[in-house]
């Protein structure tokens, strides 16, 4: 087993494996850390059995399930199926800062990204950063967020910016990371994660807008305020908010966002028109 | 009655939101926007786990300048919308 370490949104965390299943996290690669101190979390990977646990809830998106539960022991235990196929199971302490992934030897790279995702939203959940489902580009120093459930085009609003407006860079196309500092900026961060696009840069900048998308047959730009900008922001952060201790930290993030950073809603048709329009009206 | 396990009363810029976070209320999906004194009630009946109209309104009474009919009045109102709403049962 070798031990490799990862700087994502400045936190460091440690990834134990095979060389041969280390070879595969390339989309890792920008995110080396030659510092091994103190990482927030550890994950091993290993071949395994299956886990018996106790199960909590399942969540289906786009033909993966992910089953949360716990292990009598109180772990925490994550089951990843993809076409009803399980991948592997992850095993974490209650605080999420120690986990195994369990392969079963099917999707074996997308059990690990997987596993990661997870534990790094919740082990940093209570330290002010979500992680989440997102399109975030870059313009003249600042970070831009596109949201809007799978489907309604994300990643086609954030390449009409790239296609239209100079000066844009993809930052992340899928999930990106946030995270207040402590002088209370909010900071957008690229990672390993990008869904269907390899888009994984080790690059932030100060979150200057959030977009939540929803197609029309025309483009609108409405700016969301207090609640309804917390309710637009929301459904785009994944965790397990059962967990009351995620809750609360979660909640505290979004609250911030909420509160200090602009977040408008966009009726948009795929067009160049909603590019300008929606840069035009946030990027001033 | 009772709170319905899974759901927290939250500050959002500064309004007071009912949200449903634990595992059977998760997907409650809307957040139901409460005003001071239905915040105050809320936390009441939180604290209380088991809870009337009556013993609220006695309890307002105590912390409110309200008539004892119209601190009734005023809870029950509040109880009927939470309990159509289901976040208490």
């Amino acid at each position: 087993m070798n031990k490799v370490y990862y700087i994502v949104a400045e936190h460091l965390f440690c990834v134990e494996a095979q060389e041969n299943l280390l070879e595969l996290l390339s989309n890792y690669e920008p995110f080396r850390s030659e510092k091994q101190d103190n990482p927030l979390f550890f994950l091993t990977v290993t071949q395994g059995k299956p886990v018996s646990f106790i199960e909590e809830l399942r969540q289906d998106e786009e033909g993966q399930d992910i089953i949360c539960g716990h292990t009598e022991q109180g772990d925490a235990v994550f089951e990843f199926r993809w076409d009803g196929c399980t991948a592997g199971w992850l095993v974490c302490s209650a605080d999420y800062r120690q986990g195994t992934l369990y392969l079963s030897g099917f999707q074996v790279k997308a059990a690990i990204d997987n596993a990661l995702m997870i534990q790094f939203a919740m082990a940093s959940a209570t330290l002010d950063t979500v992680l989440f489902h997102a399109a975030a580009v870059s313009l003249d120093g600042k970070g831009y967020m596109f949201l809007g459930k799978s489907g309604t085009g994300k990643s086609t609003h954030a390449r009409l910016w790239l296609n239209n407006i100079s000066g844009t860079e993809l930052m992340n196309d899928d999930n990106p990371a946030v995270r207040i500092k402590a002088d209370g900026t909010a900071v957008v961060y690229g990672t390993p994660w990008s869904g269907k696009t390899p888009c994984y840069r080790n690059v932030s900048a100060p979150v200057g807008g959030i977009v939540l998308l929803s197609q029309a047959p025309h483009n609108l730009i409405t700016r969301l305020n207090g609640i309804g900008a917390y309710a637009a922001v929301v459904p785009s952060i994944s965790g397990k908010r059962w967990d009351s201790l995620i809750a609360d930290g979660l909640h505290e993030t979004e609250n911030a966002l909420a509160s200090n950073i602009p977040v408008w809603h966009l009726d948009c048709l795929p067009d160049a028109d909603a590019a300008h329009l929606c840069k035009d009206t946030i990027a001033v | 009655m009772k709170i319905k396990k899974g759901f927290v009363l939250r500050t959002v810029c500064g309004e007071n939101v009912i949200v449903g976070e634990g595992l059977d209320a998760i997907n409650f999906g809307r957040m139901l926007s409460l005003n001071e004194t239905a915040a105050w009630l809320w936390n009441k009946a939180k604290e209380s786990g088991d809870f009337t109209a009556e013993s609220l309104s006695q309890a307002l009474c105590t912390e409110y300048e309200v008539t004892p009919d119209q601190a009734l009045a005023d809870v029950r109102e509040t109880i009927d919308n939470w309990s159509k709403l289901g976040v208490i049962e």
